[in-house]
């Protein structure tokens, strides 16, 4: 269940929807949902729903904001926007994944030379 | 921090707008739906099958909505309503283990706080004054010799003098008992005389007329003023509010009444009221003091308390004292050599200084003891709960399945358990409540105002909580965790049947604690109850049946020494011709009377002190000729007192064996000479007998040495007219009364009842309060572990049920049956003994300088374990008897 979800995955995912929000303006949940699976080539095909408890948790620290709307299909739907602070936590947060990323793929690579 | 406090308000304000919340989201995941369901119509999907497969996409719904619940709203607090709405309704199914649960811990949780109120008055309770963190008590040491708090005024003023600096006042006091008249009645009061800045000290308000106030008291006996009591007030005159100013009059001086003690304010002893107050230099009016003792360094009657000034610790308030006690040393080396100072917090100097001061070990001693009972009841609580999760164990798998966490399971069982704690908690509190009621309104003691009353505070209300919630936590825990540890699959196939194995296991483990912990108990309360006995079977060296003990105090009705000579005279003729009465005497203390006690130092010829001890501190009892005689005290040598012996004659005394031993080893001492530092007017005493050793001090502990001085050569207005009966010392108590009634109409007589009961009250009261209470823990602990026992037994047995039928139907005979579910049983008990044994030597060491038998008593150590494992072993029997009747057919059908 949710509470054994590791941190990592969390936090990723919240980050992408940030990234998401960022790139592509207001959105509702579905095309959060959409525009994660499209850029990963659907190659991080959760269950969509998960999508929900990311926005919460971002709601909650104040990093994005959310309001109701109307949908293409004309449907009310909220749509959620990225804050300032939440653009300031978005560089933070990239340039940690980078680093991060950058220094196991470094280790990695050293472990197949060796 | 901030991020924090952001997620706990958002989460507070989702809690808040649930509904709402709820509906939104709601209609959030509709449109995901939607919008899903629509595009995979677009990729050229059938309309119902493209639903089905957006449900698919977007999850479980239900657990959607749970998680966002969760992470919205404050989940823990709404999860624990929800719990214990569950909990609730899981109890109220059972409600035959409910009760069993909530009465067991209640009876658990109950002896702790009955316990732990005693304690709190003792030991934590401050006074009812302003800042009572600040009092201190002084003590002191001099010339080697023990702590006492009873300073001479030399000293009382030179301390108050010079600690200025740490003390922002010094206040003194004296008890002592007085005739309190009024309405032509008079009546026998514990009284305070105190220095004119004790209430200001205090910060006590009265609330009607006015207390002592500092501005008074210097002057000798220039305000004969009373202040009476709250308790002794509404008692006596009824709460009267017309009282101040109202003249009454104390041993036969007038004094006026010019205020009432707050309300809960009983004076400075626990336990104790005292019930009038009056100002120091009132106690030159009433001549019991000499006034030598204003100048004497030696030892005097006065209790010091001190108030600490703001901000100044115990600590350098002690070595300002080391300072002045150095001074005090120095400067007068003839009567305070090694004289040493100390500050104790009030409340470790409760009823008086002492050191070690003993209270907090015995009272750490019953706590522990009352903890150990409560660790039996969880003990059985657990059982049950553990039981109660084997039958639960599909209701439990069913919600694992459904996927309910493990935690979630746990905290689910333990909100139970923690329910249960709470509700035996309020029972305890209750049965505490009345345990404490029970105990005040025993009579221990006569003729001292004793006040057993309990009052619960925060602090027991706050103790019983805590010992609630410890309880549903330490009740719960083993068993939530072992039925949360649920394998679905394995429970939902069995159908129910026994998942014993590792259970049976922890359930043995408690009756092993429980057999070993009741063992610890009842040796300690046995230890007890044999010192109790012990000391009433002791040699006390007198006669103590059949003898009547009335005391009395002319001055009280403001007799002088003269008028009181004659009367006493008088009453002993008469008494001795009553009908019944074998033989009359006068003493000032009887045996064991501890508040009464008459000391002094005495200088013995030819005997010298070694160097830098004291003199020797001897008790001493003042008796009219015929005393040994009523007491039954046997002569050894010489000759005992005679009307012979009066002022205008040699003084003389009469010592005992101890005392010839200790002074005169091997010689005479019909004919030594000795005297005291106070009494007897400086006259040397010739030693003219020598009486058997007997125990007048205390029941146990070696015998000191004692004297006994004519009562005429040492004559003082209190006395006890001690009879020797020959019937029922009782019988005669009317005539004694109508007798003192017609000599000095008016005069109270007090301290009324026989010997026997005397010995059995004061002098034994810490030990029968001990025994008694050690002795309720563990028969309390008894059958918590015997409850056990048989539960944990007949339980096994009752699991063992269908393996019983085979094996009976395969032929085994019900004798073999008998033994191996018997043996099951035994083998537990046996080692719970064993363990127990050992722990019973360590708590029985513990508990050894409270005890007067050895913490190694064979008899206890022999019987009390061998008592234990018969009515366990009973107990174990009980349900393999049963076992072996079995039917196998029914046995084997049980499931």
């Amino acid at each position: 269940m949710n509470e054994s979800r590791s941190e990592i995955l969390q936090g990723t995912l919240d980050l992408m929807v940030l990234k998401a929000l960022e790139a592509l303006g207001p959105l509702h949940g579905y095309g959060i949902a959409r525009r994660i699976e499209q850029i990963s080539r659907d190659a991080l095909r959760v269950n969509q729903g998960t999508i929900y408890a990311s926005l919460v948790r971002l709601l909650q620290r104040g990093w994005i904001s959310a309001a109701w709307g109307t949908s293409e299909n004309n449907r009310r739907a909220k749509f959620y926007s990225i804050t300032r602070a939440g653009k300031k936590q978005l560089a933070t947060e990239t340039e940690n994944w980078e680093r991060i990323a950058g220094a196991i793929g470094r280790m990695l690579s050293l472990e197949e030379r060796s | 921090m901030f991020d924090g406090l952001r997620i706990a308000f958002s989460r507070l304000r989702g809690l808040a707008r649930r509904n709402r919340e709820d509906r939104e989201f709601e209609q959030e995941l509709e449109t995901h739906l939607a919008l899903l369901t629509e595009e995979n119509i677009r990729r050229g999907m059938a309309p119902e099958e493209a639903r089905r497969a957006a449900r698919l996409r977007l999850g479980a719904t239900e657990q959607l909505r749970e998680a966002n619940h969760e992470l919205r709203g404050l989940a823990s607090v709404e999860g624990f309503f929800r719990d214990v709405g569950h909990a609730w309704r899981m109890l109220r199914k059972t409600p035959g283990f409910t009760w069993a649960a909530i009465l067991t811990l209640a009876l658990g949780i109950g002896a702790n706080v009955a316990i732990f109120s005693i304690v709190n008055v003792v030991l934590l309770r401050p006074l009812p004054a302003r800042d009572p963190g600040q009092l201190v008590v002084l003590a002191y040491e001099q010339r080697g010799g023990k702590l006492e708090s009873y300073f001479s005024y030399p000293n009382m003023r030179d301390i108050r003098g010079q600690t200025k600096a740490v003390f922002s006042g010094v206040a003194t006091y004296r008890t002592s008992f007085d005739g309190l008249g009024s309405g032509g009645h008079a009546q026998r009061v514990l009284s305070a005389y105190v220095s004119s800045n004790f209430f200001s000290l205090l910060g006590l308000r009265p609330p009607l007329g006015r207390l002592i106030e500092p501005s008074e008291g210097g002057v000798y006996s220039a305000h004969p003023e009373i202040v009476l009591s709250y308790a002794f007030w509404k008692s006596q005159f009824g709460g009267d509010r017309g009282i101040v100013g109202r003249g009454v009059s104390l041993n036969g001086h007038p004094v006026t009444v010019i205020g009432v003690g707050p309300k809960g304010f009983h004076g400075v002893y626990p336990f104790i009221e005292t019930q009038v107050y009056l100002p120091m230099s009132m106690m030159m009016v009433e001549n019991w003091m000499s006034r030598s003792l204003l100048q004497n360094r030696n030892g005097g009657p006065f209790q010091i308390w001190a108030r600490l000034r703001p901000g100044v610790s115990v600590k350098q308030a002690q070595s300002a004292l080391n300072v002045v006690a150095a001074r005090l040393a120095s400067e007068h080396p003839k009567s305070d050599a090694k004289f040493s100072l100390a500050a104790i917090p009030e409340t470790l100097a409760r009823p008086f200084p002492m050191r070690p001061n003993p209270v907090p070990e015995v009272a750490a001693l019953f706590l522990a003891l009352a903890a150990m009972v409560l660790v039996l009841a969880c003990v059985n609580v657990a059982n049950l709960l553990l039981v109660r999760a084997v039958s639960r164990g599909r209701e439990l798998a069913i919600r694992a399945a459904l996927g309910s966490t493990r935690g979630r399971l746990v905290r689910q069982l333990l909100t139970e358990s923690l329910l249960l704690g709470l509700m035996g908690g309020a029972g305890g509190l209750l049965l505490g409540m009345w345990i404490c009621g029970a105990i005040g309104s025993v009579s221990f003691s006569p003729g001292l105002p004793l006040l057993l009353d309990f009052p619960f505070d925060w602090r027991v209300f706050l103790f019983s909580f805590g010992a609630a919630l410890l309880t549903g936590v330490l009740v719960g825990i083993l068993p939530a965790l072992r039925a949360s540890r649920v394998a679905p699959g394995a429970i939902l196939h069995q159908g129910g049947r026994s998942v014993a194995g590792g259970r049976q296991r922890l359930r043995s483990a408690l009756v092993v604690a429980q057999v070993a912990g009741s063992l610890m108990l009842l040796v300690v309360a046995a230890l007890f109850a044999r010192s109790l006995q012990r000391v009433q079977q002791v040699h006390l060296g007198f006669d103590p049946a059949h003898v009547l003990n009335l005391s009395m105090d002319p001055s009280e009705i403001g007799y002088s020494d003269a008028q009181a000579r004659v009367f006493y005279k008088e009453m002993i003729e008469r008494a001795r011709t009553l009908l019944g009465v074998g033989s009359a005497a006068l003493a000032f203390t009887i045996p064991m009377r501890t508040y009464t006690p008459q000391m002094d130092f005495i200088g013995v010829e030819g005997y010298t002190a070694p160097p830098g001890q004291p003199k020797p501190l001897v008790n001493f009892n003042s008796v009219s000729p015929g005393y040994f005689r009523t007491m039954r005290i046997s002569l050894v040598r010489g000759r005992t007192f005679t009307d012979a012996d009066n002022r205008k004659a040699q003084y003389v005394a009469v010592v005992n064996e101890a005392m010839a031993k200790r002074f005169w080893p091997n010689q005479d001492p019909i004919g030594r000479k000795f005297r005291m530092t106070h009494y007897s007017a400086g006259h040397w005493l010739d030693v003219v007998g020598v009486v058997a050793n007997g125990r007048m001090l205390a029941p146990f502990g070696k015998v000191a040495p004692f004297f006994f001085v004519p009562f005429a050569q040492n004559f003082g207005s209190y006395a006890t007219l001690q009879l020797r009966t020959l019937g029922p010392a009782a019988s005669v108590i009317p005539e004694v009364r109508s007798l003192v009634r017609s000599l000095a109409p008016g005069l109270p007589v007090f301290d009324v009842g026989t010997m026997r009961e005397e010995i059995s009250g004061s002098g034994f009261l810490l030990f029968r309060f001990g025994a008694v209470l050690a002795a309720a823990l563990g028969l309390l602990g008894l059958v918590l572990a015997l409850v056990g026992v048989y539960g944990v037994t007949s339980y096994a047995a009752s699991q063992r049920m269908q393996e019983i039928g085979i094996r009976m139907a395969l032929g085994a005979r019900p004798a073999q049956i008998l033994k191996s579910t018997f043996a099951q049983g035994a083998v537990l008990v046996g080692a719970g003994l064993v363990i127990g044994l050992a722990g019973a030597l360590g708590a029985a060491r513990l508990a050894a300088s409270f005890l007067i038998v050895s913490p190694t008593d064979p008899l206890t150590f022999i019987a009390v374990p061998l008592g234990l494992a018969v009515v366990a072993f009973v107990a174990c029997y009980l349900p393999a008897r049963r076992a072996m009747h079995i039917e196998p057919t029914q046995a084997l059908r049980f499931e």
